[in-house]
């Protein structure tokens, strides 16, 4: 290696929080930039960049080459500055953990209907899935067709934490929502997503699953369904069939307009 | 010459604070490089870094906007940098009771995650680089500095130092030639072993030699 090259690694990303310091002092307001940190998660470590008390963006860092690839991209989706910062966005660690209780969500320049949808992602608790039908009812525009609903979903900004990953496809197979394919199962596997037991109920063709013992239906991965046992699963194909059989919707998990 | 792309002096001519944040973004890390190589200590190099942009901000405000598009960030920065580092260094020499900055730099926490390049150079040995390049002396240090972690052209390391083209070169060389001789970085230099001799013999017959010479050593050294 010749010493020039040498010479050239000595030249080092700035710690993380000058650039802000720099800003602070000469008097740059906060608001006109947004700072993220490097955070841990199941999944692997996140760039996670909030600004003005919204969570703006997150990224696994393996996507990119460096911090600088990933302001890069940050800019030219945003418009928006992001500097490395020290502290994380309060209630961040604990979204992680998959209880995301308290965070505000910034989406930058997206559509207001892709806005509705992704809001409504959030709805789909931990560990669950749900169809594009039930995104765009949720988000008030029952008219969505699917493939806005899934454009949508695949240009959200907040991976993981957004949690785009749990939606599914009209039959129930978990549906591939813009992510590299092995951190989406990932995600799923950690949220414990019973992958082999999905499977077989879209092999039967049931996508709704009711309880003989409660007269109640739900979709197959609902906590409420999860517990039903072995015989008294009634598996139906429609909400409409469930309703026929005189089966209610489940009021947790929605599966029809209740 | 600098690779930053045309939209930074567009932004800064456009909306300064947008445009400011951008530059500090893209240029903090070769600021606070350089003033770190040239002062040697880590709580130095943050000072005089916010000292530089803060200066740079001030001066950016009484700029038009024409002459705000004009700008080459990354020499301008540096040449304000080199200039708050000399006025450090002035201070110092006038209050000979203030402790030097502490060397930091030799016990430097790697950080998280250290790039391909960055691997490639192990650690101690970069050690003893960054302790051969604190012990050259000012007048080489400041040039090899702003010409390998600054990547300002000759031209305008000239333009910040106030000397003639052919001087900045010699500085450059014989600082490289002297960061060569160090035992430390000579010895496991395997194939080097020969360029850090020619490099030290150089630095020895130096005095003899004109600029010109020591200019073509760097440029055949440059292509090598």
């Amino acid at each position: 290696m010749r010493l020039p090259d040498e010479l050239d690694t000595l030249r080092e990303a700035a710690p993380a929080g000058f650039a802000a310091r720099v800003l602070d002092r000469v008097g740059v307001p906060a608001h006109r930039y947004d700072c993220y940190v490097r955070a841990d998660s199941p999944v692997g470590p996140l760039y996670v960049a909030h600004g003005r008390g919204a969570v703006t963006g997150a990224a696994a860092t393996d996507w990119y080459a460096d911090d600088r690839a990933f302001e890069d991209a940050y800019r030219a989706r945003t418009r928006r500055s992001a500097l490395s910062g020290v502290k994380p966005p309060p209630g961040l660690a604990r979204a992680l953990r998959g209880r995301d209780r308290t965070l505000r969500y910034e989406f930058g320049p997206l559509a207001d209907e892709q806005r509705a949808v992704l809001l409504a992602t959030r709805a789909v608790p931990f560990g669950q899935l749900r169809p594009a039908a039930w995104l765009a009812r949720e988000a008030g525009l029952p008219g969505l067709a699917p493939e806005t609903v899934l454009a949508a979903v695949r240009a959200n900004p907040v991976p993981v934490l957004v949690p785009a990953h749990r939606l599914c496809t009209d039959d129930g197979l978990p549906a591939d929502c813009g992510l590299p394919p092995d951190f989406e199962r990932r995600l799923r596997e950690w949220e414990g997503v019973d992958a082999e037991r999905v499977e077989r109920f879209v092999r039967a063709g049931a996508r709704f699953l009711g309880s003989g013992t409660t007269r109640i239906f739900c979709y197959p991965t609902c906590a409420h369904a999860r517990r039903i046992t072995a015989r008294h699963e009634v598996p139906f194909t429609s909400a409409d069939e469930a309703s026929a059989a005189g089966f209610r919707g489940c009021l947790s998990c929605r599966p029809a307009v209740v | 010459m600098d690779e930053t792309p045309l939209p930074l002096t567009e932004l800064l001519a456009t909306d300064l604070d947008d445009g400011f944040t951008e530059l500090v973004r893209t240029q903090a890390g070769t600021v606070r490089s350089v003033l770190l190589r040239l002062s040697g200590s880590a709580r130095d190099a943050d000072d005089l870094g916010q000292e530089t942009f803060l200066r740079a901000y001030s001066a950016l405000r009484d700029y038009s906007p024409e002459r705000r598009g004009q700008l080459q960030p990354r020499a301008w920065l540096l040449t304000i940098a080199a200039n708050v580092w000399r006025n450090h260094v002035r201070t110092l020499s006038r209050r000979p009771g203030v402790a030097d900055g502490i060397e930091v730099t030799a016990i430097e926490l790697p950080d998280g995650s250290p790039g391909p390049e960055q691997l490639a150079l192990d650690g101690a040995r970069r050690a003893r680089l960054v302790a051969a390049l604190s012990g050259l002396p000012d007048h080489h240090r400041l040039p090899v500095v702003l010409r390998h972690i600054g990547e300002l052209s000759y031209q305008e390391v000239a333009g910040i130092l106030d000397c003639p083209v052919g001087t900045v070169k010699a500085q450059v060389s014989r600082g490289l030639a002297a960061l060569r001789a160090e035992p430390g970085l000579a010895a496991d230099r395997g194939t080097h072993g020969a360029a850090g001799a020619a490099g030290a013999a150089g630095a020895k017959t130096a005095t003899a030699r004109t600029a010109h010479e020591a200019a073509r050593t760097e440029r055949k050294e440059a292509t090598g």
